[in-house]
């Protein structure tokens, strides 16, 4: 079974690559020879559509996502919608940058989009963590000036983006309790989350990336641009900066003190409260993620997916300690980690997250 | 004294006047009697403040008239109902004041509602009658808290600054009371 994913995998990204090659040939756009985003661990995340790298017949880079597949080709169809509403959107007070869309349409079989590609100077997490700390907060507070709160803006972006719920959330993580195997912590986030459900309805409808993280942005010219709308979604106010934070405590734990530090200081109690109620929702999907890839994977690998299920639950368990995961905790698991990943894991991590 | 604010934002909104509105409801609950009439389903509470939501997911006309109803009902015996600008108060309230003796001071503090008049002019009609029946109009908006940034030192002169204003704001808003 382990061995099997990965081959079906490797088999239809071969095949997909052949064709999106063909097809974007025709447009002038030809890939990469070396495609680092889809290799290593990849095969373990769903998703039926390759983001590739690719250059314009004038030398220019671009991304070009495409797909055969009808799920990947819906992905890629919404993504586009999503790009043309967010320009028009009526009850957005602030608007932020994404890459330019250079072609998109249906050729042979694939469904293809290409945007721009943005080069950075320098991958976000090479600038310095005060720099960081604007650059982030810059965007989340472009993000929260879309708040869908009436009738006619729910039925505005029905269909075309994400509305997620308390209700959502918490049958999403009755799931996530189930897949882990119902551990304690779990258990005990999944109260935490019942009890406070009129906080995450309550700053529910607000625009928000919901995989807020450095690989779906790239910074150029101090301003940051987001790469992946079809993590965009009218959740809660603070699922982005769940996400974002989560990563933080792997990455930056400055930062994610001082994002979090932020909130407390300047927004209300019960923003605060909402922000940790995302982080152990986000962490919730973080740890099922990994119980559901043990199946998958073998060797290294599962003991790796082992270590991750342990070491979230102790990040959960601080937030429901409204604490910080201690440092030796994560000095720890960093160590473990990259003795257990594979050199092509560790190339595409360092590619993914500028390192 | 009681006062009534009606508004079209309140916290989890983030556009003005939703901020200004919780700041000013916190100073005036110091002294006074503070009801907020405003729109939402779930309302960051103040303590020593009364707030009811009206729930904006209603259709237009229903939450207008629900709006309406329940300001008429907040105001009895209010000394002053201190409205800001926007259609969704500017309506119910001047329907309120054709057919009732409803008086009301009128706040400019949503700036974006009084950009989108130029190009909407039935809204504007509708503004300016509402403008026009109020019995006072106050535009003075204080700017927002300054944020603290947990690596930075302490702003404490826009701090400063920040509480005179609000201090003269407040000043002004008694000798409202004071006329009402």
């Amino acid at each position: 079974m382990p061995n099997s994913a990965r081959k079906s995998w490797e088999k239809y990204k071969e095949e997909e690559i052949v064709r999106i090659t063909d097809a974007m040939r025709g447009l002038g756009y030809a890939l990469d020879l070396e495609q680092v985003h889809i290799g290593g661990e990849r095969y373990l995340q769903s998703g039926q559509k390759l983001v590739l790298t690719g250059k314009d017949r004038y030398g220019k880079r671009v991304v070009i996502k495409g797909s055969s597949r009808p799920a990947g080709m819906r992905e890629i169809e919404r993504e586009h919608e999503q790009r043309t509403l967010l320009e028009n959107l009526p009850f957005a007070y602030r608007t932020f940058e994404s890459p330019r869309e250079l072609a998109y349409g249906k050729r042979a079989s694939i469904r293809y989009a290409v945007t721009e590609f943005i080069q950075e100077e320098r991958g976000f997490l090479k600038y310095s963590t005060e720099e960081q700390f604007f650059l982030a907060l810059k965007a989340f507070k472009e993000q929260e000036g879309a708040h869908a709160t009436t009738a006619g803006h729910a039925r505005a972006v029905r269909g075309k983006f994400g509305i997620l719920s308390a209700e959502k959330y918490l049958a999403d993580f009755g799931d996530f309790v189930r897949l882990s195997g119902s551990h304690d912590t779990l258990l005990r986030a999944h109260a935490f989350l019942s009890e406070h459900r009129e906080i995450m309805d309550g700053y529910g409808g607000f625009l928000t990336h919901t995989d807020f993280v450095p690989h779906n942005f790239r910074i150029m010219d101090g301003k940051l641009y987001l790469l992946d709308h079809t993590s965009l979604a009218f959740a809660n106010k603070y699922e982005g900066w769940a996400r974002f934070l989560n990563f933080m405590t792997l990455y930056n734990p400055e930062l994610e003190k001082y994002l979090s530090e932020y909130v407390r200081l300047n927004r209300s109690a019960e923003e605060y409260l909402a922000l940790r109620l995302m982080r152990v929702y986000k962490l919730g999907f973080l740890v099922s993620y990994y119980a559901s890839t043990l199946a998958k994977t073998e060797g290294n690998l599962r003991s790796l997916s082992e270590k991750r299920i342990s070491f979230w639950l102790k990040a959960m368990d601080a937030i429901l300690a409204d604490t910080q995961l201690a440092q030796e905790t994560v000095d720890l698991y960093k160590k473990e980690r990259d003795a257990l990943r594979s050199e092509e894991e560790m190339r595409r991590q360092r590619v993914l997250n500028q390192l | 004294m009681k006062i009534v604010l009606a508004t079209p934002l309140y916290p989890p909104d983030i556009a003005e006047p939703a901020p200004y509105i919780k700041e000013l409801a916190t100073r005036l609950a110091r002294e006074h009697d503070v009801h907020i009439v405003t729109y939402g389903r779930y309302v960051e509470p103040i303590d020593g403040v009364r707030i009811t939501a009206v729930d904006k997911r209603d259709p237009l006309p229903v939450r207008l008239l629900r709006f309406a109803l329940t300001l008429r009902r907040a105001s009895r015996h209010a000394d002053l109902v201190y409205a800001e600008n926007g259609p969704s108060v500017e309506f119910p309230l001047l329907f309120l004041s054709f057919i009732t003796s409803f008086r009301y001071v009128l706040h400019l503090g949503d700036v974006h509602a009084l950009e989108r008049l130029e190009h909407r002019p039935l809204l504007r009609l509708l503004h300016n009658l509402f403008k026009r029946r109020a019995e006072s109009v106050f535009g003075e908006l204080p700017p927002e808290r300054p944020e603290l940034i947990p690596f930075l030192p302490r702003p404490a002169q826009e701090f400063e600054r920040y509480e005179r204003n609000w201090k003269h704001h407040v000043e002004s808003f008694s000798s409202l009371l004071r006329h009402a």
